[in-house]
This record gives structure tokens, sequence and C-alpha cells, in this order.
């Protein structure tokens, strides 16, 4: 991991082969006229917190749905431990990369059922112990889920990720449509499932909650990756932002 | 011919009635006395043309003219159909395919059964038929999966990223659309004869059959019918389902035709 917070051409250099789970080598996403991505080149470290800052159109999301091929590069190479994506068998990738979408979207009628959508076979001992991780009580797995309030919905989404117990959480502006109170408990969840082990790529526009949060903080501003480093040295962020206002 | 058939002379005078709707149109000034003046004419036309081809059909091409007239209509249905889901790629050959499909599944069952006669004058009104209700369930399933997979994206990807196949993501919308799409042929089968009596076998009454005859042939085609649609909703279905993903188990994005639609 990088050590100082960088501008990215420093931050390109810094980059070795080793912990990191997934490493992204100048990729660019064009779609239609747009580019969405250019030449973005990182890493993204094993068993910590990552954060994808930056503005609206940034592409921050898209990054994030590189990484377990919701999207595509136009060009370049992302790698998950090493291995190109292509060469892995994207439904494998995808049970072992999660990605919990920035509005919640319940799939069934009922809680359980939820849980147990990429995953039939939990039973309900093993759901009651899901709930438990984000937070909620074991009665509300015979809920219905049309009655679920924003917040509990987001962490029922989160749950239903690590029902198919992924290495790697990708989250999308997981707190973006939640009131303060469920954002700040999401917040605590994702930092006990990084203490934990867990490697999460978190996506925010919010510099002081990627602080909170992450360990390794990437900067994208219109698609392109132009700073990188620790997240308790992102006021080096407002540097940026006026250095991109002058110019 | 039987007398419950009108003559030309009857034709000429039921012009009494366009008539009749010209003239209400006009006194009411709805501006449509030349429009239903001009349907009631290429009404006509098509009609008596129709009949002429199908008259040469009849008696010089056997079953071979039938066949290619079938095609000719499936042809169509096909465009028809595709026109209904524009923005859906390959609407037209998928749409092709699924009525190509259940047209031919049904007439090929019912000719090898040996429940119509290898005649074109049978096999051209009753593959009229088949291909008609198959290109109404094909018209549903393009329309109502293209609008699934715009208003389900979000749940469709939620489950592709739970590490689901394209089809098992799709499949509680591909569920929901084939009830919806088989519904006006499931209605129109518990339905038959108490609402409104069917074409075929009203046909066959005006044609002077006896009622408890006419009936064998419409239960025929009300069955035939239902495999139609179903089978033709089913192809359509599936390809639609696949031209909808990738090989990567994605969701295409949508055409700029669907966005434009639906800002």
């Amino acid at each position: 991991m990088v050590t100082g917070f960088v501008r990215v051409e420093a931050y390109a250099e810094m980059l070795t082969n080793g912990a990191e789970v997934f490493g992204l080598e100048q990729v660019t996403v064009r779609r239609g006229g747009a580019v969405l991505l250019e030449a973005v080149t990182c890493q993204i470290p094993t068993g910590a917190c990552t954060a994808l800052v930056g503005r609206s159109g940034a592409g921050k999301s898209t990054l994030l749905r590189l990484l377990n091929r919701l999207e595509e590069p136009t060009a370049g190479t992302v790698r998950f431990h090493g291995q190109p994506l292509p060469e892995i068998d994207v439904l494998a990738l995808r049970s072992r990369v999660g990605l919990v979408a920035q509005q919640p979207v319940l799939l069934t009628e009922t809680v359980r059922a939820d849980l147990q959508a990429g995953c039939p076979e939990l039973d309900d001992d093993a759901a009651a112990g899901l709930l438990d991780r984000v937070g909620l009580p074991e009665a509300m797995l015979s809920r219905s889920t049309a009655g679920l309030s924003g917040g509990e919905a987001q962490r029922i989404c989160l749950a239903r990720a690590l029902a198919v117990e992924p290495e790697v959480l990708l989250l999308d502006e997981p707190t973006s449509a939640l009131d303060p109170h469920s954002a700040k408990a999401i917040e605590t969840i994702i930092s006990e499932l990084s203490t934990a082990g867990l490697s999460v790529v978190v996506v925010s526009h919010d510099a002081a909650q990627a602080r909170r949060i992450a360990a390794q903080v990437l900067v994208l501003h219109a698609g392109r990756l132009v700073a990188a480093g620790p997240a308790d040295q992102i006021d080096y962020l407002n540097q940026i932002d006026s250095h991109r206002e002058r110019t | 011919m039987s007398p419950s058939v009108p003559s030309w002379a009857g034709v000429a005078a039921s012009l009494t009635l366009v008539a009749f709707a010209a003239m209400v149109a006009w006194r009411q000034r709805l501006r449509l006395t030349r429009e239903i003046t001009l349907a009631a004419l290429r009404a006509g036309v098509q009609l008596a043309a129709v009949g002429a081809i199908l008259l040469l059909v009849f008696t010089h091409t056997g079953l071979a003219g039938a066949a290619g007239w079938l095609a000719v209509m499936v042809l169509i249905a096909g465009q028809v159909a595709a026109r209904r889901a524009s923005g859906l790629r390959h609407a037209l050959p998928i749409a092709t395919t699924a009525i190509a499909a259940g047209t031919a599944t049904t007439m090929g069952t019912l000719l090898a059964l040996g429940v119509i006669a290898t005649q074109g004058r049978v096999v051209i009104p009753v593959g009229g038929m088949v291909v008609a209700g198959a290109m109404q369930a094909t018209a549903l399933v393009l329309v109502r999966l293209r609008e699934e997979a715009r208003t389900g994206r979000p749940a469709i990807e939620a489950r592709l990223c739970l590490g689901l196949s394209a089809s098992a993501a799709f499949a509680p919308h591909l569920r929901t659309t084939l009830r919806t799409a088989l519904i006006p042929a499931i209605d129109s089968t518990k339905t038959v004869g108490l609402i409104s009596l069917p074409g075929a076998m009203t046909g066959l009454i005006l044609a002077g059959v006896a009622p408890l005859t006419a009936i064998r042939y419409q239960i025929v085609v009300m069955y035939m019918l239902l495999a139609a649609a179903a089978l033709a909703a089913l192809t359509a279905a599936r390809l639609t389902e696949r031209a909808l993903f990738d090989d990567a188990h994605r969701l295409h994005p949508p055409t700029a035709e669907i966005q434009h639609a639906h800002p």
C-alpha cells in the first residue's frame, strides 16, 4: 500500500505486485462517445477498506463495476489476485466479489427468502448470524420485505451479499440514500467487516466518510485517477480540488 | 352456393351501411367521411385480391403453395410483432423465429395426426389463425421483456452480483412475462362460446354446417391456438433473454431508442 498521499504520477511508480486483491493497468472505458474512465492504473489492497472518491460523473461506479465484470474495459487489464478477469469464470468471480448497489433492491417477499437469493441452502441459524453481523435481530427473518425502512433494506442487501461468503465486498455509495443515523450504522458495519479481514471497496462522494471508514483512498476526477493515498491524509483532496478549479 | 352466403348484389347492397356510417360522420362533423369511405373501399379491394389469389393457390399450387402462403404470413407477422418492440436487439429475427416455431409445430402436429386435411383451402385459413395467435403472444412477450429489462435492471443486476447466471437472474421476469402473454389465449379458451361465438365456428354455421359439427372444428382451433401461443411465447422469451445478455452474464445497456422513449 502507498504510505503517503501522492499525485497519481508518483503513485504509479510506487505500485508493486504483492498483496493486492485487484490490479488495474491502463484501464479505459468508453461508452458511445463518452469516456467514463481513462488510463486508470491502481491497486486495491487485500483485507482493507479502499474508498473511491470523486464528484458525480468522475467514474467511481464504473470502476467499481469493472471489478465484478458488470462493466468491461475498452482497453487495459483488470486483474484479480494477479489473474486477468476474462480468464476467470465470471459466475465464480461474482461469488467471490459481492456488490451492493446504491439503492437497496429487495428481491423476494420475506427477509429469509431474500437472504437465500444467492445461497438457497442457507439455514435459519446462518441467516440469523448474518442479520447479527449487520445489526438486525433474528426476529426479522420472517418479516415481509415490503415494510422495511431504507436503512433496514440496505442492511438486508449487505447481509444477502455476505451470505455468499465473498472475499471482496464492493459497495456503491451505500449510505447516500439513507438518513444520518442509518448511514452511521452502515459505516460501522463496513469498518467491522474490513477490520475482520474482508477486502472492501466503497464508492463515496464524501471525503469525510472515506476518512472514517477507509484505509486507502483513490481519487477520481473526470474519469482519471488523480491522487491516491492513506485516508487519514485525505485533506490533500482539498488541494486537488483547488488545483482543478484553478486549471 | 349456400343461400346463406351473400351474392355480389348483396355485397353491393351492404354498401348502404357504409353510406349510413359516412352520413353519420358527415352530419356530426367528425371529419371521418373520407376515411370511412376509403377504408370500406380498401377492405373490398384487399379481400377481392386475397380471394382471387387464394382461388389460384387452391386450384393450382396444392400444399406447397399453401406452405408458401403461410411462410409469407409468418414473415409479415414477424415484422408486425417486432415493430411493437422497437429498441430491442434482434427483435425482427426473434419475432419471426418465434412465430415460425409456434406455427410450424402446431400445424405440423395437426397435419401429422390427420386432424386437418392436407389441402390448401384448409391449411391456409387454419394456418392464418395459428400465425395470428402466435403473433399476438410474441408481441406481448417482446414488449413486456423489453420493459422488464429496463425497469427490472437493478433487481437483475443484484441477482447477477450474487453469482447467479443470466437465466437464473432473469427467471422471475421471464415467468411473469410468459404468464401475462398467455392470459389472452387462456381466457379466450376458457370463455369460448359463452362470451362470443368464435370465428371458425361462426363461419361454418353461416356456411350451413350443423352446430355440433362446427364445434368440433372450433375445439381443435382453440387447442391449436393455445399451443401456438405457448410455443411462440416460450421461443420468443428464450431468444429475447439471449439477446438481452452477453457472454459474461451482463445485461446489455439499454439502446438509445429505449432511453429516448423513457428518458
